[in-house]
């Protein structure tokens, strides 16, 4: 945990964000970094506030977050960044909750369905029946930011903020729920397409099994039981990281695997975040 | 009067039409372009195997297309989507390997390998499991992730889709031949996945996700079209000496046609690579788009190497896809 810690601030650039490997700084591999050495306890150092900072001006009018600061467009980082400590002094987390909060995936919009429906396609299956969250507006949702956006919602639900967030969290979870490969994992969120099943993989297995946490029933338990497949077959450490945080939110811990690192920031970031996680300090959840 | 799905249909069948355009893979009888220009020579090469004689192969690819790479700075960029040991889902990193060393050997300056999937994040541990660790040596040095890789905003030339500009990676956008490497593979939305559809994994998930789902829902062959305009002067050299047929481009089956087709024009090439599997290159959209008025005829694409007609191997598509099939 230390040297992942020294890791990371040892990668941060000199305007207080992080590369996601190395040169400018984005807001994906800054969230992690800053969640990383969080949970490692290092909330007030200097190095913490100057990546909040940073982020900070990186705030869009709109309230959202884009991944970088020469993209004019808010995204699902957005919700990324109210998974951030409550501390995080300066961000504006209730136009950032708003901006999440109104966003859905294009494939569940009037405009679509009418689309399928002159199409003769059938738009009624779960999948095409739960809002969920898009990488980029205008676009479908699809399961690694609607399970963030379920994450960041929860977090500000339980931090006591207004707002009716309970209906948009129980959506973004049937999303997920709907979005299982046949195989009980998650893959990028298609589970079928022309008629063939499509197999599921590790990193996002994890991530959907983050969000279900304190989910049950017979399709949690199979996503489990793939999910620890996915784990002991696993030689990506950055994919095995989050089956850790997504397994261990289930009760079922995992320690850390002797698998390469490749030395990005995301991947040294969410080693340390599973590895707290184990240690009972999982920043994604309240 | 109730409004039925029929009477809806009736009278909004045209804008039915433009809407659906984004899925359409092909189109049902083009004309022919008047252009009757030929087009730049198009090699084709037996290969059976991914053996040391790759080597050879490419070398004599530059030769015979003249590429003059001295002092360039080149990047190659394979098909790397995701990675299952029973099938043949990404570009061999023995031609990977064989084009890297190749082009170093004619005097560029710089080779890199760079790649975004578009479904996995993981790109080096994808990577890993393809067997590019173990066949290029060092190779996390000269790779790049182009999901991840400094960006600029580029302006789309003339835009057939709907969008009107793309962030692109700077190691693409600054270098000087950009040498698409694709698998030869049909595909279930586009018809066929070589050259041009590989330019998708330029697009960076950093910025529009996994999948670029921008791409889909600004119409897959217009946004093929618009990155080849970008990139009109790709070279192109496809892996098809195991391809895959039926439901590519990832759950499809191999098929071992026993060719890597190369060139200077990438709609060429994709013409080419087209008519060996058995698809009419007519009925494909986005090389419609991209050819503009520009005939498509094998008669106007110079071949070198073995005649199409002594490698052609009739791909199998999905039942859907028939209708891209060569006439007769």
């Amino acid at each position: 945990m230390m040297q992942y810690s020294e890791d990371l601030l040892g990668r941060q650039n000199a305007d207080g964000g992080w590369s996601y490997h190395r040169g400018g700084s984005w807001t994906e591999p800054t969230c992690y970094a800053l969640l990383a050495l969080t949970a490692s306890g290092a909330s007030h150092t200097p190095e913490v506030r100057r990546g909040v900072e940073w982020l900070r001006r990186c705030q869009r009018s709109d309230g959202g977050f884009a991944p970088r600061e020469s993209v004019p467009e808010s995204t699902w980082l957005t919700a990324l960044t109210l998974l951030l400590p409550a501390g995080a002094e300066g961000l504006d987390r209730q136009r950032a909750e708003a901006w999440t909060v109104e966003q859905t995936g294009r494939e569940s919009g009037w405009v679509n369905r009418l689309r399928l429906w002159m199409l003769g396609a059938d738009s009624s299956g779960d999948s095409m029946s739960f809002d969920g969250w898009a990488w980029y507006p205008g676009t479908a949702a699809w399961v690694a930011p609607t399970a963030v956006s379920v994450l960041a919602l929860e977090k500000m639900e339980k931090s006591g903020n207004q707002g009716d967030l309970h209906k948009r969290i129980q959506e973004g979870r049937s999303f997920l729920l709907a979005r299982r490969c046949r195989d009980g994992g998650w893959n990028h969120g298609s589970t079928r397409a022309l008629g063939y099943d499509s197999d599921s993989y590790p990193e996002t297995t994890g991530i959907a099994l983050l969000a279900l946490h304190g989910a049950t029933g017979p399709e949690v338990i199979k996503g489990l039981e793939r999910g620890e497949q996915h784990l002991a077959a696993c030689q990506s450490s950055e994919a095995a990281s989050w089956l850790r945080l997504g397994l261990g939110a289930h009760g079922r811990p995992y320690p850390a695997a002797a698998l390469p690192m490749h030395g990005g920031v995301m991947e040294i970031a969410l080693a340390a975040l599973a590895d707290a996680a184990q240690a009972g300090r999982n920043p994604f959840q309240v | 009067m109730k409004l039925t799905r029929r009477s809806w249909s009736k009278t909004a069948g045209l804008a039915a039409a433009a809407v659906t355009t984004g899925a359409a893979a092909g189109v049902s009888c083009a004309k022919p372009a008047k252009n009757t220009q030929p087009w730049a020579p198009v090699s084709i090469y037996r290969a059976t195997s991914y053996s040391e004689e790759l080597y050879d192969l490419v070398r004599r690819i530059i030769a015979d297309h003249a590429l003059d790479v001295r002092g360039k700075h080149v990047v190659l960029k394979p098909n790397l989507v995701e990675f299952d040991a029973h099938t043949v889902i990404n570009t061999n990193p023995k031609l990977v390997h064989a084009a890297f060393e190749a082009f170093r050997a004619a005097g560029a300056a710089e080779v890199r390998i760079a790649e975004g999937p578009g479904h996995r994040r993981v790109t080096l541990d994808l990577a890993d499991a393809g067997g590019y660790f173990a066949t290029v040596p060092k190779f996390e040095a000269v790779f790049t992730d182009l999901n991840l890789d400094e960006i600029t905003r580029v302006p789309l030339v003339r835009p057939q889709s709907r969008l009107e500009s793309l962030f692109l990676p700077n190691t693409v956008l600054s270098c000087d031949l950009l040498v698409s490497l694709p698998k030869l593979k049909t595909h279930h939305w586009a018809g066929a996945t070589l050259s041009m559809k590989n330019l998708f994994g330029l697009v960076p998930g950093g910025v529009y996700g996994w999948p670029k789902n921008v791409l889909h829902w600004a119409g897959i062959p217009e946004c093929i079209a618009d990155l080849h305009a970008l990139f009109p002067k790709a070279f192109a050299i496809v892996d098809g000496i195991v391809g895959m047929e039926g439901n590519g481009p990832i759950q499809g089956t191999p098929r071992a046609a026993g060719v890597v087709v190369a060139g200077a024009s990438p709609v060429a090439v994709d013409a080419t690579c087209c008519r060996i599997m058995g698809l009419d290159p007519a009925r494909i959209r986005y090389l419609q788009l991209a050819a503009g008025e520009q005939n498509l005829g094998e008669d106007l694409i110079p071949q070198h190497g073995e005649r199409i007609s002594s490698v052609a191997s009739r791909f199998a598509v999905l039942p859907g896809l028939e209708g891209l099939r060569l006439p007769g």
